[in-house]
């Protein structure tokens, strides 16, 4: 009896189980092993040229001033990124859960639309939007006699234009998840509450901000492990520049890894951000959990 | 039921009949892959039994493309690379050597030009065949340096950076030329380093990167930003080019075309020029060889192609195709090209043009360039203090 089910539970999960352990579990390993050794172009064909180093790439990671540029960088855009996203698409949620809200379609399309549109196309469109002299950006400052900035020329700018095409691809999809949390707040409460007088800033802040506590814990989670590994857009937009304004931590391993196929001292920057993103990511649930 | 065993059959045994003749798998790129079926037909006329399959693969998708076939070990029987790619992906050790191919047969050193030759070499060894070649030269705007007083083409770095100043001193939005400030520009900034006599490395493998000769080429790169003589964050370089707005720039070949077809409107207000010149006229070579590789099982008929395809009619008869210039001197001496202006300059050019160092760390080094002339650029070092961390930073890389 017992081996009929071990047999049938190996039927289900054996296929998904493979595939995890084949394009997940081992490559984590993999690159674990790998960031103790000097694995480079010269051992891509024959691995055994690959020494092992012990911790000699971390040393030299920390002594890198461009993996903390990246470093840098990469946690400027979170910190600016995940309370301008959570701000914003609580707002549109909050917004399109109005009974008296029009178009509600068709808002909800449009908002989603950025986040399911290739980031090709959109740093396409967007570095023309930015174009500092033809920009639609620049050409709208200007009616109000604001000279705008050299959005992705400037190293002052090329950041903050960054951060804004991010948050503007992830509102949508964190818009609609706000949105299903809040039609899972019971009516009764706004009624008693309505009942007992309380205005409505009273009720967002006291009913619908604490029942949503679930969907921001699991929000802002996605956005720390989202946001960390920020690659495309600067990939796409600026390649890291202009002066390395925009290099981000992912963007680094990709350019010492398949660029410089230094795959060795990549791997050890991967391990740091994944690291990074677990001890973050834990934090972040157990500041969750305590209250 | 036996009707249709019987039409099975018949089925399997033809197409056992077609998998009898050979295959050879080619990976081409970019417009080049699009039109070689024009090249494959005739190869395939002169070899009957020869089936060759061409894969196009886009230029943005080929590093990875061949970085995972390498890894995997799945590559094509030989394939288009480009120049700069020789050395690092001919340091995996994917590529045939072709020392013995080349002593029976007509291909040789001596046909090809010699700047193109040196992509090919690495190590003593040799990894391909040149195929088509491309060189920078200035494309320039007859008609707007005519107004500012110019009726030829800046010759020399001082000409060049007066013709500049005027340039830009039309207007607002007015500029000179353009310049790559951001990313990687390591083969765009080279031939000023080249011009000014500078180096990266000697004969004895040291770095020279702080030699004056080099300080002055990223002081004289960085000026034309510093004066806004070029623009940063520019806009498309067709249109800047069109309305006068940037009249001079620096590209290869592949830009005649293009600007016929897409702003027709400047026809025959245009042209191209060498190189300024400082002590010489060097400009950037690149293209792209031929390489067999070595897990393939038809080496003999992949050279039999490279072969057909260095043929001086066929190389001709591919530059009438897709015009990219062939790397064979001798096709240069055809009237299609020794009547034609425009490819005159870029035969003039190919005389005095280098190719970057073939080695693995090149990638490397050209991030190094650009990170630190990037910096002098944007005024956060001085020349002389960027070419210092420069030096720091390729002898690191090279170590």
């Amino acid at each position: 009896m017992v081996r009929t089910k071990f047999q049938w539970i190996v039927v289900f999960i054996g296929p998904a189980l493979i595939l995890l352990m084949l394009f997940l579990i081992i490559p984590i390993f993999a690159s674990l092993y790998l960031s103790f050794t000097d694995f480079n172009v010269f051992a891509m064909t024959d691995w055994s040229r690959a020494r092992f180093v012990g911790f000699r790439n971390f040393v030299e990671l920390f002594k890198d001033d461009l993996f903390w540029k990246a470093l840098f960088n990469t946690f400027y855009c979170l910190i600016v990124a995940m309370p301008t996203t959570v701000v914003l698409s609580l707002l549109a949620a909050v917004l399109l859960n109005r009974e008296r809200t029009l178009f509600k379609n068709f808002f909800k399309v449009s908002f989603f639309l950025p986040f399911v549109t290739n980031t090709v196309a959109i740093a396409v469109v967007w570095s023309w939007l930015l174009n500092p002299t033809y920009g639609l950006l620049n050409w709208f400052l200007s009616l109000f006699g604001i000279k705008g900035p050299n959005w992705l020329g400037d190293p002052r700018w090329a950041m903050p234009s960054i951060i804004m095409l991010v948050v503007w691809k992830a509102v949508g999809y964190n818009t609609i998840l706000f949105l299903a949390g809040l039609q899972n707040i019971p009516d009764f409460l706004y009624e008693a509450a309505k009942l007992d007088g309380a205005t409505p800033w009273q009720r967002f802040w006291y009913i619908t901000l604490p029942m949503l506590k679930p969907t921001t814990v699991f929000v802002t989670t996605m956005m720390i492990i989202g946001y960390l590994q920020l690659f495309e857009e600067p990939y796409m937009l600026t390649q890291g520049g202009p002066l390395n304004s925009t290099l981000s931590i992912v963007l680094y391993l990709y350019r010492q890894g398949f660029r410089f196929f230094k795959l060795g001292y990549a791997s050890s920057i991967a391990v740091i951000l994944f690291l990074m993103i677990a001890s973050l990511t834990l934090l972040r649930l157990k500041l969750a959990g305590r209250d | 039921m036996r009707k249709i065993t019987l039409v099975f059959l018949l089925i399997i045994t033809l197409s056992g009949f077609s998998f009898a003749e050979r295959v050879l798998q080619i990976w081409a790129m970019g417009e080049e892959a699009k039109n070689l079926n024009v090249m494959v037909e005739k190869f395939m006329r002169e070899n009957p039994g020869v089936k060759v399959e061409v894969q196009a693969i886009p230029w943005s998708a080929a590093y990875d493309k061949l970085l995972t076939g390498i890894a995997g070990m799945q590559l094509p029987d030989l394939a288009q690379m480009g120049t700069t790619w020789m050395a690092p992906f001919g340091a995996m050790g994917v590529f045939e050597e072709l020392s013995d191919y080349i002593k029976n047969s007509f291909v040789n050193k001596d046909l090809f030009f010699e700047g193109s030759w040196q992509t090919v070499e690495m190590n003593g060894g040799i990894y391909g065949i040149p195929w088509y070649v491309d060189v920078r030269v200035m494309f320039y705007r007859t008609d707007v340096l005519k107004d500012v007083g110019y009726d030829h083409a800046p010759q020399t770095w001082e000409e060049l950076y007066d013709a500049a100043k005027k340039l830009a001193a039309r207007g607002e939005n007015m500029y000179a030329l353009s310049l790559l400030y951001t990313g990687v520009f390591g083969n765009e900034f080279m031939p000023f380093a080249w011009q000014a006599g500078g180096k990266i490395f000697d004969e004895k493998g040291k770095v020279r990167v702080t030699d004056p000769e080099f300080v002055e080429a990223i002081e004289y790169y960085a000026r034309f930003f510093w004066e806004e003589l070029a623009p940063i964050g520019g806009g498309n370089l067709f249109q800047d080019f069109a309305s006068g707005a940037v009249p001079i720039f620096f590209s290869g070949p592949w830009m005649v075309s293009m600007i016929d077809q897409q702003t027709p409107e400047i026809k025959g207000k245009w042209s191209v020029a060498l190189m300024p010149k400082k002590q010489t006229r060097t400009s950037f070579v690149g293209g792209c060889n031929w390489v067999i590789f070595n897990t393939s099982k038809n080496k003999d008929l992949a050279w039999k192609f490279i072969e057909f395809m260095t043929k001086p009619e066929n190389q001709l008869e591919w530059y009438k195709t897709v015009s990219s210039l062939p790397a064979v001197k001798s096709v240069w001496e055809y009237p299609e090209l020794s009547n034609n202006p425009v490819m005159k300059v870029f035969g003039e050019q190919l005389k005095d043009a280098k190719s970057p160092p073939n080695i693995p760390e090149w990638e490397e080094i050209a991030n190094a360039i650009s990170r630190r002339v990037e910096e002098v650029i944007y005024k956060r070092k001085t020349p002389q203090k960027a070419a210092e961390d420069l030096e720091k930073d390729i002898e690191k890389i090279v170590r």
